[in-house]
């Protein structure tokens, strides 16, 4: 179970990995806790003895004198047979009796008045011993020269009795955690069961429906249920548009089909040849036109398919507006007007589909030559890279701007372009990543279209 | 200089404490046994066998382990304790199995790492008093005893216990004097760890002391010292002599008789223990398996006057019988760290200045220890 490809395993690992760095903290805090434990109950022993033996510790002859309790001893050993040992040594450090010769507390400071016991493991001997220092004074009439009792013995009982105790914080701990464990499971179960409603209400809806999913879901998933929504939303308002763009598509291409079929139609009832020459160019133009349209229809269908992404490739953008240029110029001058270039002195290079950016030049140059009136300018630049074509026409107003960019939208109803072209602009401009912008042309008369190519290196 | 005083002392006092226990060998027995290895063809074994164990008692057991494993060459050393325990400390990958009587020095020897602890297994059916760590493993039970001249009996009762004796030391205070011996505390160290345990089992061992010291009692010290005096009738009665020893000896002299006390008898354990640093441990782990086995301990009960201590082995010189005669009245001494008290140079001084303090009560002249 990889925990990318499942939720459940997902939220299982990350649970489950600070229970467990959790219980082995515990572990760890128990096992110390163990040794304390068997520590103090040891030590006892330790205190016990140092003391049995101290207070036998008396002056006699000129010098200290101990009547060793055998008892003492036999406490020190303990139920676990500790290997044991005893030491006895006056205020000059010097040895009285003993059956080892204990090596000295480091802490030698503590040299006042009172009774002080000191602990300490080491390695003596090869044996890993504890050993107990209680450093105290005679208390005769006279005489109250201090001396230190050493007594030590192995460790053996303490690492049994730290263990057993450490088994049976381990025993309980294992158990919390099986059960904590168990628990976690039932808790991931519950806090997933929402999503696979969710999952369950989405397979189960109409695939043609596109109404909202109404379920009651916690917080975070009702998030998820309003981002379904909202895409749902826009997939209406997507389909609602293509539903009016083919209403529209279909309403403006039967008006010149039907004003074809109706000059043809007056046509026959005529019998001059003069009369149906002009009718045949009536219906000519009007076919031309009509054919146009499909054209644009259908390329503006073939840039909004989301399918269909082809690889950019480097081109420059003065190549393809000088060939442009050389296209439309019999138009331009057929219809009169001043067609003029002002390209960037150097290559404008941008990533581009070339097709598309030879039919976005094709659109804003049949644009500008419809609306532009009598002088039109096609350019490029380089920083930021971009071409911009700008004509001295009625332009269009700042409300309008945004309108004219949809399809079928035409500033001017003058009945002789279609409304795709900025529309198909757009589109391309769109598939570029590029910034198409509208905007006044010089003298603040005319329009000026700007296409800038974002994030592109010249 | 105070140190090489100490340890010519100590010495002296082991040296004693040796030769009592050693005191029924006859001179020109030999101390040691070899035991040559019966399948020389075999891959050859040995066992090395360092003991405070006279041979009378030695030689069965050693005999019916190596019938057991005949290919098992096994060199027998009797010593005095001493000479035990310091070649033993001398050289201690030497010997593989050390056996002895002077628990304390045997104790202390374990006590500071020197035996190895038997397996689990081997010393599961063992009593769990008779061993510590699985290290040290007493395996005889060897009461200590009164033993009596028959012209005893022309005086009065002979005593069965403690009381007794010390009513019978003052009623009989002038017709005892001098008849009457036991060891010496100060010169024989099983003396001294009697009088260390008697001292702590009763308050009343104090009366005894001095009632002792007013029938100006001889002190001996070696246990074949005092039976000798019973036999040759110098002595009427002997105070705290090894059972073990003295059983033999009663055994052959008519006129003695040997009685355990039905207050409290002192037992002593010879403990045995592998050496840490065994030179053939795999032989050595066979010996102790034998010294612990029913069949080693059945030869300890039958062939040697040594106790056996084995639950299983009930007969005639078994623990069990002596403590079915004894009443339930035998003390072993403690096997326990309590021993270690006894190495204590102080403590020895304390109680050898009482013991004498009380013995020369009655004289009132208490010579300065020295």
């Amino acid at each position: 179970m990889t925990p990318a490809r499942s939720l459940y395993g997902r939220l299982l690992i990350w649970l489950s990995l600070p229970l467990l760095a959790l219980g082995s903290l515990l572990l760890f805090q128990a096992w110390r806790d163990a040794q304390t434990a068997a520590d103090r109950a040891f030590d006892r022993l330790l205190q016990a003895a140092t003391l049995s033996i101290a207070e036998q510790v008396q002056w006699q002859d000129g010098q200290l004198w101990l009547d060793l309790p055998p008892t003492a001893l036999k406490m020190l050993s303990g139920k676990a047979q500790e290997r044991v040992f005893y030491t006895l040594i006056d205020d000059k450090g010097r040895y009285i009796t003993g059956n080892a010769r204990l090596p000295a507390h480091p802490d030698g400071r503590n040299r006042q008045d009172t009774d002080t016991l000191l602990y300490r493991n080491e390695q003596w001997r090869g044996m890993a011993v504890r050993e107990g220092i209680r450093r105290t004074r005679l208390e005769g009439w006279q005489n109250h020269k201090r001396f230190e009792v050493r007594v030590a013995h192995t460790r053996e009982g303490r690492k049994r009795l730290a263990t057993r105790l450490w088994w049976s914080s381990f025993a309980a701990i294992l158990g919390m955690g099986v059960l904590s464990i168990a628990l976690l499971l039932l808790a991931v179960c519950a806090a997933l069961a929402p999503l696979t409603r969710l999952r369950h209400a989405i397979r189960a809806r109409n695939p043609r429906s596109l109404a909202p999913v109404a379920l009651t879901l916690p917080r975070e998933l009702a998030e998820l249920r309003e981002v379904i929504n909202q895409l749902l939303a826009r997939m209406r308002r997507v389909r609602a548009n293509q539903e009016r763009f083919i209403g529209d598509a279909s309403h403006q291409l039967r008006t010149p089909l039907a004003g074809i079929s109706a000059r043809a139609e007056l046509a026959l009832r005529q019998t001059s040849p003069e009369q149906w020459y002009n009718a045949l160019a009536t219906i000519h133009v009007t076919s031309e036109r009509t054919s146009r349209l499909a054209t644009q229809l259908l390329s503006l269908t073939r840039l909004d398919n989301p399918e269909y992404s082809p690889a950019p490739v480097r081109v420059d953008l003065n190549t393809h507006i000088h060939q442009a240029l050389l296209e439309q110029w019999p138009a331009f001058r057929q219809a009169e007007i001043d067609l003029g270039v002002d390209c960037a002195d150097a290559p404008v290079m941008v990533d581009a589909t070339p097709w598309q950016l030879d039919e976005a030049l094709n659109n804003l140059l049949d644009n500008a030559r419809r609306y532009g009136a009598s002088r039109v300018t096609l350019g490029s630049c380089r920083e930021p890279p971009a071409l911009w074509i700008e004509d001295n026409g009625a332009g269009i107003a700042p409300e309008q701007r945004l309108m004219v960019l949809r399809p079928f939208h035409r500033a001017r109803d003058d009945g002789h372009g279609s409304g795709l072209g900025l529309a198909i602009v757009d589109s391309i401009a769109r598939n570029h990543g590029a910034r198409l912008e509208l905007s006044n042309g010089e003298n603040g008369c005319g329009l000026c279209i700007t296409l800038t190519f974002i994030n592109e290196v010249a | 200089m105070k140190q090489h005083g100490t340890c010519w002392l100590l010495g002296m006092w082991l040296f004693a404490w040796a030769s009592c226990l050693s005191a029924d060998t006859p001179g020109d027995e030999a101390q040691t046994l070899h035991l040559p290895a019966q399948a020389p063809a075999m891959k050859a074994l040995s066992l090395d066998i360092y003991a405070a164990l006279d041979m009378p008692q030695a030689r069965p057991l050693l005999k019916a382990f190596h019938q057991r494993y005949p290919q098992i060459e096994v060199r027998y050393r009797n010593m005095t304790t001493l000479s035990l325990y310091e070649s033993f400390l001398r050289k201690p990958q030497r010997a593989d199995v050390v056996i002895s009587s002077a628990m304390p020095w045997q104790f202390s020897l374990a006590n500071d790492g020197y035996a190895r602890a038997l397996s689990k297994d081997v010393l599961a059916h063992w009593p769990a008093r008779a061993h510590w760590r699985r290290e040290l493993v007493a395996f005889t039970f060897e009461p200590i005893a009164m033993v009596y001249n028959k012209k005893l009996l022309t005086l009065a009762e002979p005593p069965r216990n403690h009381a007794e004796l010390l009513a019978l030391l003052d009623d009989q205070e002038k017709a005892l004097t001098g008849r009457i011996a036991t060891y010496d505390p100060a010169r024989s160290g099983a003396g001294y760890s009697y009088a260390m345990a008697e001292s702590r089992l009763s308050p009343r061992y104090w009366d005894l002391i001095a009632a002792l010291g007013r029938v100006e009692a001889e002190l001996n010290t070696t246990t074949a010292q005092t039976l000798q005096g019973l036999a040759d009738g110098r002595y009427w009665l002997g105070y705290n002599l090894l059972g073990s020893y003295a059983r033999a000896f009663v055994e052959k002299h008519a006129e003695l008789e040997m009685v355990i006390p039905d207050d409290y008898a002192l037992v002593v354990q010879r403990l045995a223990f592998m050496s840490a640093q065994a030179p053939h441990p795999e032989t050595a782990r066979l010996f102790m398996d034998f010294l612990v086995s029913e069949e080693g301990q059945r030869v300890i009960a039958e062939q040697t006057t040594l106790g056996a201590i084995h639950p299983d082995v009930t007969g005639a010189g078994s623990a069990a019988a002596f403590r079915v005669g004894a009443g339930g009245a035998m003390r072993p001494a403690e096997f326990d760290p309590q021993l270690l008290a006894a190495l204590d140079r102080l403590k020895r001084r304390a109680l050898l200045s009482r013991w004498k303090r009380e013995f020369h009560q009655a004289t009132h002249t208490v010579p300065a220890e020295k």
